[in-house]
Order: structure tokens, then sequence, then C-alpha cells
């Protein structure tokens, strides 16, 4: 596994966690008595946790590499390789296609859903949820394209 | 998705250049040693100045490096 597909990887791990955090909390919140100005907390903890999650998280993983390539080949400075290439770069470019389709199916859903008289509210939610989504299904797409070629 | 359609003879080239590895050649032509496993295994197909750098690390003119069945070709 090259340096950038372990990335993807961690960037996967960490915003589905963070999409099964938002559903869990969004489902109590709808059994709770419904969408209101409750939501506002969780919209704000959601894309807090997305910048500040990824931001430690690639730190740890950056360490978390340095040190088992120190572990794995006995030398006290690694050369990792953390270089992006064209392959890289064309991987990239796909799943940041495969996440903006995702996420304007999702905001244009969103916004049918407001458009046929739902609260606002429902619809900011799925704009959250689309986001979340298209991000997680992105970094899927990048994986597969790593391991199976295109 | 998958295979890709175009086949080269990297890795016999590799073996007859002093026996390099993956990891000289991808420094050589200035990219991972991962994209050079993956085009040798047919799931990338490089671009045509990637293609060119590796012909030039062997010497050798580009079809005897890479080569193109078009039967593999479904257009």
């Amino acid at each position: 596994m090259s340096y950038k597909e372990k990335n993807v990887a961690v960037s996967l791990v960490t915003f589905t966690l963070i999409l099964g955090f938002y559903l869990v909390q969004v489902t109590r919140i709808v059994r709770g008595g419904g969408l209101s100005d409750n939501v506002f907390g969780l919209w704000a903890t959601v894309v807090v946790l997305g910048i500040i999650a990824t931001i430690i998280l690639t730190i740890i993983a950056h360490i978390g590499f340095a040190i088992f390539e120190v572990i794995r080949t006995g030398d006290d400075d690694p050369k990792i390789d953390d270089s992006e290439d064209e392959r890289d770069k064309l991987i990239d470019l796909r799943g940041t296609q495969v996440a903006y389709i995702v996420s304007s199916i999702g905001t244009l859903l969103a916004m049918l859903t407001f458009a046929l008289g739902r609260s606002p509210y429902v619809m900011f939610s799925l704009l959250i949820l689309s986001g979340l989504v298209a991000q997680v299904l992105g970094d899927i797409f990048r994986l597969v394209l790593y391991r199976r070629g295109f | 998705m998958g295979k890709s359609r175009i086949s080269n003879n990297i890795r016999k080239l590799r073996f007859y250049h002093d026996e390099m590895t993956q990891e000289q050649l991808a420094a050589k032509v200035g990219v991972t040693r991962q994209t050079i496993i993956a085009i040798e295994s047919a799931k990338y197909s490089p671009s045509l100045e990637l293609a060119f750098r590796i012909a030039l690390v062997f010497d050798s003119p580009l079809e005897e490096v890479f080569s193109y069945d078009p039967k593999d070709d479904p257009i």
C-alpha cells in the first residue's frame, strides 16, 4: 500500500465514523421530537469534527507511518515516499468526480424536499448527509481504483 | 476498471538491465514504486510522457517496451 493509499484509507475511516455519529444523532433528534433548532449544534459539530479530525488523524497517520517504517527498516531516518505522481493525481481526480456527482444528487434531493413543503431543517440535514456520503463514496472509489486499477 | 489493454515487457527489461529494482526504475522516471507495480501488472496505462521516459531508461523504442493488441479493444 502506498502512502497516498494509506491516507485515503485514514480519510475513509474518519468520515465513516463521522457519518455514523451524524446518523445516530439525527435519528435521536428525530425520535426525540423532530428536527428543529436543536440540529444547528449537530451541524456545527459535524463540520468542526470533519475539519479537526481530518487534521489530527492525518498528523497521527504521518507519525504512525514513520514509526512503522523505522521499525520495519531499522533505519533511524526512513525515507517515506509521500510524493504524488500522475497515477495518484488521476485516482484523486476520479474520486473527486464521484464525490461531486453524489453530492450534487444529494443537494438536488435536499432541495426537492424543501420544494415539496418539508421544513428547511430537513433540507439542511440532507445537505450535510450528502456531503458526508459523497466523501465516503469518493474515498471508497479511490481505494477500488488503487487496488483494481483502471 | 481492471486490466489495461496495453501490455508491457518492463519486468523482463528490468531484469536484463542489471536486475534493476522497481524502486530504482520508479526513481529514474519520477513516479512511485506502486505506480511501476501497477504498470507491470497492467492495472494502469501510463501517460505518453511516462511511457517515453520508461523506454528511455531501457534505451529501447516504445514498441519494444509497450504493446497494444486491438483484439482486446471493444471499440
